[in-house]
């Protein structure tokens, strides 16, 4: 039998995948919610009613609250999810259909990015609000930085997801948002942690994309961006490794 | 096996799974051919859903050799021909019925239109329904439709019929029956012994990790050629055990069932013993009586040969 008439088109299989991930979650907003209004909620709190109206301020908590908000979707959201999904057997049947294994991380990272984009969304409305005036080149750069951050956060949630059951994962997923946000200094600059936990940052793909967005809003220097963007392709290597092993692990 | 046409779909030798130093299978020599229906059965434990897992690439076998349609289980080639319903297996919660089946159709080249999944396993009513809002046996009707939706030349289902009402699972059968007819092979591990009964060809026992009998329902039945016997007494059940013929003896509710294989014996010996007997009736072995006798002399000759 030949190999076109037994195996569907892959592309297909990809987008009709990453489809019905968007809809499912889509249609539990009682879980996509909290994940995606968090971190509008704090910046609302931080920049806008703490803030005193200082467009600096506002600005710098924009850049690190983006890199926040892709956390939420990618962790709860995809890493608790496919604990769920492994434990109650959907998994081990799509593994025994011919799906291409690539489709179900694909399809995951782009629900990731969906529900990302519209917490961007509500954080970029609220800084404008809260006074933050960019250049276009600029704000091109900032979502760049800040779609970048999907990735080996939906990578990490996957990992974790693949080795842990629903429980054990939201428990991880909980203890990696907190250290991703405050060791990563995604809430305030990691000069005001002791300097033992300082050093942990840079192992953080958080701290990177952080200082990344800093530059691209124009308050750290540039000139210092392969020091951040080398770590973070390291770490994102890592985490597809993390993944994709996580995705092995389950042939038994 | 019906037909002199029938092919080769999936082949165990010498195949055998174990964790750390528990077999749970050994030395599982078995092929599957086109065309036949071939039920699974055996006590919980003996390692049906171990058996299922190897031929579908599922699990992998420690040693010994598996393939399917000629190539190793886990090739995407092998699964595309394939439709499997494992036994436990959750749904995507928030799509509805026909979302699910659309879904996992797209894998597979050789798709049936979803309406046509739905009509045959009984589901056009729920098509819409949420999955989430779905009853047990409803539940089992998807993840049926789930391993049909692909046209598969080979249909594995792990025990599909619970939580089924008797309507549901003659429909079912019919189903299966059609798809073994049109010469899909189909794996069927099962404890209920009516759907075996019902639906197999051929009919493979498995008891602690290695196939015991392997031949047509009428074979597997003519192995023990065994007959039962119910009667009621107030007598103790050991007493009737120790009767000529006697070869099994279990309470069942107010009655004692007694396997012989000399039943005329029995019957004299169980007047003498109590000649207020009452209730009694004879009959042959049913499927169940044979597959209770084959895996209880499987352990006996075993325990003797260990001892």
């Amino acid at each position: 039998m030949m190999t076109a008439t037994l195996i569907a088109p892959a592309p297909a299989v990809y987008a009709r995948e990453s489809w019905a991930e968007i809809v499912k979650s889509a249609r539990m907003p009682q879980f996509i919610i909290p994940t995606i209004a968090l971190p509008p909620a704090f910046y609302a709190l931080f920049a806008l009613a703490m803030g005193q109206g200082s467009a600096e301020a506002a600005t710098r908590t924009l850049a690190t609250f983006g890199v926040f908000a892709v956390m939420g979707p990618a962790l709860f959201g995809f890493g608790a999810n496919i604990a769920a999904e492994r434990e109650s057997g959907q998994l081990e049947l799509k593994r025994l259909s011919p799906m291409p294994a690539g489709a179900q991380i694909a399809a995951k990272v782009a629900a990731t990015a969906v529900f990302s984009m519209v917490a961007f969304a509500l954080l970029y409305a609220l800084g404008i609000v809260a006074g933050v005036r960019l250049a276009a080149s600029q704000w091109v750069m900032l979502v760049g930085v800040h779609t970048l951050a999907i990735l080996p956060f939906a990578l990490i949630g996957l990992g974790i997801g693949y080795r842990l059951g629903q429980k054990g994962a939201i428990a991880v997923v909980n203890i990696v948002f907190l250290a991703m946000a405050v060791l990563g200094g995604l809430w305030m600059p990691i000069a005001v942690l002791p300097e033992a936990m300082q050093a942990i940052a840079w192992a953080l793909p958080s701290y990177h994309l952080g200082e990344m967005a800093l530059m691209a809003v124009g308050q750290r220097e540039a000139a210092n961006l392969w020091l951040h963007a080398g770590p973070l392709a390291l770490i994102t290597l890592a985490a597809a490794l993390f993944a994709w092993s996580g995705e092995r692990r389950q042939a038994r | 096996m019906t037909s002199s046409a029938s092919l080769i779909i999936a082949m165990l030798e010498g195949a055998g799974k174990a964790y750390g130093a528990h077999r749970v299978l050994d030395g599982i020599d078995f092929t599957l051919e086109s065309g036949a229906v071939t039920a699974l059965l055996g006590p919980n434990g003996a390692g049906k859903s171990t058996f299922a897992g190897l031929l579908t690439g599922r699990l992998r076998a420690n040693s010994g050799r598996v393939s399917l349609f000629g190539r190793d289980p886990s090739d995407r080639l092998a699964r595309a021909r394939m439709g499997v319903m494992l036994q436990a297996g959750g749904l995507p919660e928030t799509l509805t019925v026909a979302e699910a089946v659309d879904l996992h159709a797209g894998y597979f080249a050789r798709r049936q239109p979803t309406p046509a999944v739905l009509e045959q396993a009984g589901l056009t009513a729920l098509a819409g329904r949420r999955c989430d809002r779905l009853s047990g046996g409803e539940t089992r009707k998807v993840q049926f439709a789930l391993a049909i939706c692909g046209s598969p030349d080979l249909l594995v289902l792990d025990e599909p019929t619970t939580g089924f009402d008797p309507d549901a699972r003659r429909a079912m059968w019919d189903v299966v029956r059609a798809k073994a007819d049109s010469g899909a092979a189909v794996l069927l591990a099962t404890h209920h012994m009516d759907e075996a009964e019902a639906l197999a060809d051929r009919i493979v026992v498995i008891a602690d990790g290695r196939i015991i009998a392997d031949g047509p329902p009428a074979a597997i039945k003519a192995e023990v050629a065994a007959t039962a016997i119910r009667l009621r007494t107030r007598l103790a059940g050991e007493l009737f055990h120790a009767l000529p013929g006697v070869v099994r003896a279990d309470t069942v509710g107010a009655d004692l069932s007694l396997l012989t294989i000399a039943p005329r014996l029995t019957l004299e010996a169980a007047f003498a013993l109590d000649p207020a007997l009452a209730h009694f009736e004879v009959a042959g072995a049913s499927l169940e009586d044979a597959l209770a006798n084959l895996v209880n002399t499987n352990r006996t000759t075993a325990l003797k040969e260990a001892a």
